[in-house]
């Protein structure tokens, strides 16, 4: 018995199934197909739900090894341990206890901790952006002086004090996104799309078994 | 070694320093330099506006923390928008930190304040986990797909708002504030495709070169990129805020970018002419 449900065709013939629920409702209305599929999409609710957990168990796990280990740095690992360890207790949604993300400690790790820290890491990029800028900028050849005028017209583009200075830089940012931008990013979006095709397609004949034990039979 | 030299080389802590300064400075004194208004928000203001009374709209704030800075500014505009109109709003996330993202707002702004009721004006049902195929089952049949509302953690049919919405056919408008996936296509797919419900997406300035492909096929009625954008939002709203308040660092931060990108190639220039 346990061999056979270990047999590599019973997930490939699920995921056939899981697919062709989603994809037969999209061109054709079958009730019983669509409420079939409707009742799928809200076991993925449920299941998702569920590998929530996997998240902190890894993370206790990886993080605790290292305040074993004591390796470099061991001490930042003890404070996103405690972080984790408050942050879940305080937000565990039993409200009859006082807990829940309204929770007062919970809303203070959130609004102090949380909220200005991660603020501060999407900050950062801008000191990055600027160097790298300053750096990736330079006329050497063609090519560069073309990614330097394209670039400089961008950022004249997205800045309000050139744009009420001088019109123009409104009207030459516009029509680069809206040409060279628009033709590459639909050229992207489209190659993407018929990449998911290919790839969905190949999946659904049993072909792409990536996602099964390594892709090995 | 010569002035030029230096300038082609400088040192990366000199820029974040000078950096640090451009931001930090109109920060503390706010300089007040001018933002002209453009079609970007000015496409999302009537967008809003369009919306007749009466409407449901699910407003969604698909982003966390690390996104705040610069989609919190339209997010207060947007609902300070809404809720100074007759608009019954569904509030709903598929980010896990959307709700609480949510409950910032509503410590900076009250609803009762606009005359608004919960559960009869507008409602908070949470975060949905699933991503895309959530967003499908919410689409579908949402009493199914959120047993509770975030708030007060009543089933949905207590409340009177829910009481004529039922699917995605009874909403009007989608508005997504958002910095990623889930996001614009996955409304697209589950929800502008199948239903036609009409959608509008405030995101980060780097989202929007991708986006922009959707706006002009008109499956995306209106977009309003990043701070700059908000900023202008709120001055036709004629309610100055946080996007105000920042937008003068944006001008000086890009201010700094051309001038530093301009004396680097000037030294670059100088120094190869030397050399030849």
């Amino acid at each position: 018995m346990s061999n056979v449900l270990r047999r590599i065709e019973i997930p490939i013939i699920l995921t056939i199934i899981a697919t062709l629920l989603q994809v037969i409702p999209y061109y054709i209305n079958i009730p019983v197909i669509n409420d079939t599929a409707n009742t799928v999409n809200l076991w993925v609710l449920l299941v998702v739900a569920w590998a929530t957990f996997i998240g902190p168990l890894s993370l206790m796990q990886v993080h605790g090894k290292a305040v074993q280990k004591r390796g470099k740095g061991w001490y930042f690992s003890v404070v996103v341990l405690a972080a984790t360890i408050i942050m879940s207790i305080a937000g565990l949604p039993i409200a009859e206890v006082g807990l829940g993300t309204t929770n007062a400690v919970y809303q203070w790790l959130f609004t102090y901790g949380q909220t200005p820290l991660s603020g501060t890491m999407y900050g950062i990029i801008a000191f990055f952006i600027t160097s790298a800028a300053y750096r990736a900028f330079r006329a050497k050849n063609i090519e560069a002086t073309l990614v330097l005028v394209a670039g400089l017209a961008m950022v004249m583009y997205n800045a309000p004090v050139f744009t009420a200075s001088w019109p123009g830089f409104r009207i030459i940012g516009q029509w680069i996104y809206d040409v060279p931008n628009m033709a590459t990013n639909r050229a992207v979006t489209i190659g993407a799309a018929l990449g998911a095709i290919a790839l969905a397609v190949r999946t659904l004949m049993g072909i792409e078994r990536g996602y099964l034990r390594g892709g090995s039979d | 070694m010569s002035i030029f030299d230096k300038f082609e080389n400088l040192d990366r802590r000199w820029v974040y320093l000078l950096s640090w300064l451009f931001v930090l400075f109109p920060l503390i004194y706010p300089l007040g330099l001018p933002v002209p208004i453009n079609k970007e928000s000015q496409q999302w203001f009537k967008a809003i506006s369009d919306i007749p009374d009466g409407s449901t709209v699910v407003f969604s704030p698909m982003y966390g923390t690390s996104g705040m800075p610069e989609l919190f500014p339209m997010t207060l505009a947007t609902m300070h928008q809404l809720w100074s109109r007759d608009i019954k709003v569904i509030v709903v996330s598929f980010w896990a930190e959307g709700p609480l993202v949510f409950t910032q707002l509503l410590a900076q702004m009250d609803p009762t304040s606009y005359g608004k009721v919960y559960g009869v004006d507008w409602i908070n049902l949470g975060y949905i986990p699933g991503s895309e195929p959530a967003m499908r089952a919410f689409g579908d049949d949402m009493a199914k797909a959120v047993a509770k509302d975030y708030i007060e953690g009543k089933n949905l049919s207590e409340f009177p708002i829910m009481q004529t919405v039922n699917s995605a056919n009874d909403i009007d408008l989608i508005i997504s504030i958002e910095t990623g996936t889930p996001g614009l296509t996955e409304w697209l797919r589950q929800w502008q495709e199948p239903y036609r419900t009409p959608i509008v997406v405030g995101c980060i300035g780097v989202s929007a070169p991708g986006m922009a492909p959707f706006l002009q096929s008109g499956q995306l009625s209106a977009l309003l990129p990043g701070l700059t954008s908000s900023a202008e939002y709120e001055l036709l709203l004629n309610r100055k805020g946080l996007a105000i308040a920042g937008v003068d660092a944006v001008s000086m931060s890009h201010i700094l970018v051309v001038a530093l990108v301009v004396l680097g190639n000037i030294a670059y220039f100088v120094n190869r002419g030397k050399k030849n």
